[in-house]
């Protein structure tokens, strides 16, 4: 940047920030509404003066319910100070509506808002309701513009804050109203990939492992894939909930009886191979996974349940005494809760 | 058996209820819900009842009640009735584009449980406003919108619309049936629950959709035995020096009392490593009083109040709080509010 280009930007900022709405000529026909806190007010906040200004011509266009080109640039001034002023929000949606403003700077508007302050929920609220107005369902592929670009915005909010759990609620829906299932699988491994104890992703694969299908089924040769690729994952870190939670929880609900006939050998093997077996031994998450394979199989088959519940019990006797001990108690009432 | 600094935090509460400073301002629209920690955090302590003069408590009684919005003449804002987030909204008269001037369930549920902390007897509150807005927020999924004109919609608002109801004693805003088939639709299959269907399981929704299951009388949409145990274990697991909110993230204070009240409904009271959570909660707290997030934090209403409550679950000399509605017991066996199936809380 030069010299002369970096003193325009600051005298445009000094010149927005300086000259006060009380003295702007756009202004002058507006009275503003002073705020009422009576005697008693509940945490009342030292307003600066600027923000106390701002606040009463916006309570005052707002009243009206005025619908002009200056309520639209003072509800940006009001979110960039306030982001959680639930009404603003309503009444910029109406504004942008009412006067067909250009959704694609709102948006690049919001994606600012979004970094300045990640933790807000409506900015996410206000970026979906703009894009579903931009493009329906039916008109494109992962190459429209608009999806190219929501997707590099996600991928900036997540490369900040890897867990931020709006980008990653925001991407669901994304994802599922545009049928952008491949994509997602490449970008769920990638996450998981740099950091495999990212739960967020991990959650994200079982989304994926579940909507992508039209009929939500989950089929054997997939369960195979997932075991597959949880126990690469688990052999990088044994102690890492995140992997051992997916690949228990996914087998759990869509296929238990395979946890004791493809996952328990497996897991067997890694705790017994030299390479794996100081890790696994110590991690809590090895031995939590036994106890759900064993009972779900003394629930499954006839015959061995008295075996089964004998080993779930010394799995939650390692974990009460050795592995968790932090969750003694826990452990030791899951041991009461598996019944011969 | 665990030492608070009872005073010190006593002196926060208070000073935070007198005033915030500026750079709190983002947080201008949920004073109620800050407010109403600030008293919940002082009741937590037993020092409620001594903190303020008569005249004081009557002042924010009605200041609490001014943000109360009435149906108009014309009674042409049905779904915006309920109480406001603060005072940074203009006079209600004033107000002729609805939007202008509107209630959110989350402050309305703060409204109600910090009138009933300050010893007013709700019987200013328009009951049939209030529920009747609740009717117009749930959707079709069961879930609730805070307020008309969002797409946001989450658990956080079907525990507002519920303990809403409790306060009142009134369950005709709430269609249980919807709202408990909604919260089986957020259990996870690590056992967590999630704002919405397959979404990342999360201590403040846990908290919000089993504190709604304990209010409806509704345990049972967390499914069979087994998969309610699970449910257990994922709280159980983000037990660590304090508790996280979610798998394989930091610990924080705030989640003493989000998990941990989940912990307490679900009957995993006896688990809970105590003296962990206690040292955890020394190390957060500020040396001027209040408790920050994290070691070395600045304090702040909400992680100050939950950290406390959360943590006095374990103190028998402080006064006991009810996990699903965070008010004293005392308070609400006065109360005699019941659940959505008849049985007192």
């Amino acid at each position: 940047m030069t010299r002369a280009t970096l003193i325009d930007d600051i005298s445009d900022v000094d010149e927005v920030e300086e000259v006060p709405l009380s003295q702007q000529p756009e202004w002058a026909d507006v009275t503003p509404l002073e705020q009422q806190d009576g005697g008693y007010p509940l945490c009342p906040i030292a307003y600066t003066d600027s923000y106390k200004e701002l606040m009463g011509y916006m309570r005052a266009v707002m009243a009206a319910g005025e619908i002009s080109k200056r309520a639209y640039s003072l509800t940006s001034q009001v979110i960039e100070e306030n982001p959680a002023h639930y009404t603003v929000w309503v009444y910029r949606k109406r504004l942008v509506t009412e006067l067909s403003l250009d959704i694609e700077a709102e948006l690049e508007w919001l994606s600012d808002i979004a970094a300045m302050h990640p933790k807000n929920y409506q900015p996410w609220h206000h970026r979906q309701v703009l894009v579903a107005m931009l493009l329906e369902p039916q008109q494109l592929d992962e190459t429209h513009p608009v999806i190219r670009r929501e997707l590099r915005f996600l991928a900036n909010a997540i490369d900040e804050d890897s867990k931020n759990f709006h980008a990653w609620s925001y991407r669901q829906w994304l994802v599922q109203r545009y049928d952008l299932w491949t994509q997602e699988g490449f970008f769920v491994d990638a996450m998981i990939n740099q950091d495999v104890r990212n739960n967020s992703a991990w959650n994200q694969r079982y989304f994926v492992l579940v909507r992508s299908n039209r009929d939500s089924k989950v089929d054997e040769q997939k369960v195979r894939e997932e075991i597959e690729y949880s126990l690469e994952m688990i052999k990088r870190a044994p102690n890492n909930e995140s992997p051992w939670s997916y690949v228990v929880g996914m087998l759990l609900r869509h296929a238990p009886e395979m946890l004791h006939a493809e996952l328990l050998p497996r897991i067997q093997r890694m705790a017994e191979e030299s390479e794996t077996a100081q890790a696994m031994q110590a991690s809590p998450f090895y031995w939590s996974a036994l106890v759900d394979v064993y009972e779900t199989q003394a629930m499954l088959q006839d015959g061995v349940r008295d075996e089964m519940i004998t080993l779930a019990r010394e799995a939650c006797a390692a974990l009460a005494t050795d592995h968790d001990p932090t969750r003694m108690k826990y452990w030791e009432f899951r041991s009461s809760t598996l019944k011969v | 058996m665990f030492d608070l600094a009872v005073d010190k935090h006593t002196r926060y509460f208070k000073y935070a209820l007198g005033m915030l400073p500026s750079t709190m301002a983002q947080l201008d629209a949920t004073r109620m819900t800050l407010g109403h920690l600030c008293l919940v955090g002082l009741a937590a302590l037993g020092q409620l009842d001594t903190a303020f003069s008569a005249a004081d408590r009557q002042g924010m009684i009605e200041w609490i009640y001014a943000q109360q919005v009435l149906p108009t003449p014309a009674k042409d804002n049905a779904a915006y009735c309920g109480f406001r987030g603060g005072s940074l909204f203009g006079p209600h008269e004033s107000c002729t584009y609805a939007a202008s001037n509107m209630g959110n369930v989350a402050a309305t549920y703060s409204a109600l449980a910090s009138l009933a902390l300050l010893g007013d007897d709700l019987g200013r509150v328009d009951r049939r406003a209030v529920t009747g807005a609740l009717r117009h927020l749930q959707l079709d999924s069961g879930t609730f919108a805070p307020h008309p004109g969002t797409t946001e919609s989450d658990p956080r608002f079907i525990f507002s619309a519920c303990a809403i109801s409790v306060l009142l004693d009134d369950w005709s805003g709430v269609d249980c049936a919807r709202a408990a088939k909604y919260i089986a639709g957020c259990v996870n299959v690590d056992g967590g629950l999630s704002q919405a269907s397959l979404h990342e399981s999360h201590g403040g929704h846990f908290y919000c959709c089993i504190a709604s299951l304990r209010l409806m009388g509704r345990m049972d949409a967390l499914g069979d035995e087994r998969w309610r145990r699970r449910t257990v274990q994922w709280a159980m697991m983000r037990m660590g020096d304090g508790y996280q909110g979610r798998a394989n993230k930091p610990s924080d204070v705030c989640y003493s009392f989000w998990v941990g009240a989940g912990v307490e409904m679900l009957g995993g009271h006896a688990f809970v490593d105590a003296e962990a959570l206690a040292a955890f909660t020394a190390q957060c707290e500020s040396p001027y009083g209040g408790i920050g997030k994290a070691p070395g934090a600045n304090p702040d209403p909400l992680h100050s109040a939950l950290g406390i409550v959360g943590l006095t679950f374990f103190c028998p000399e402080f006064p006991a709080m009810d996990p699903a509605l965070l008010l004293p017991r005392e308070l609400v066996a006065k109360m005699h509010v019941r659940t959505a199936s008849g049985q007192a809380i």
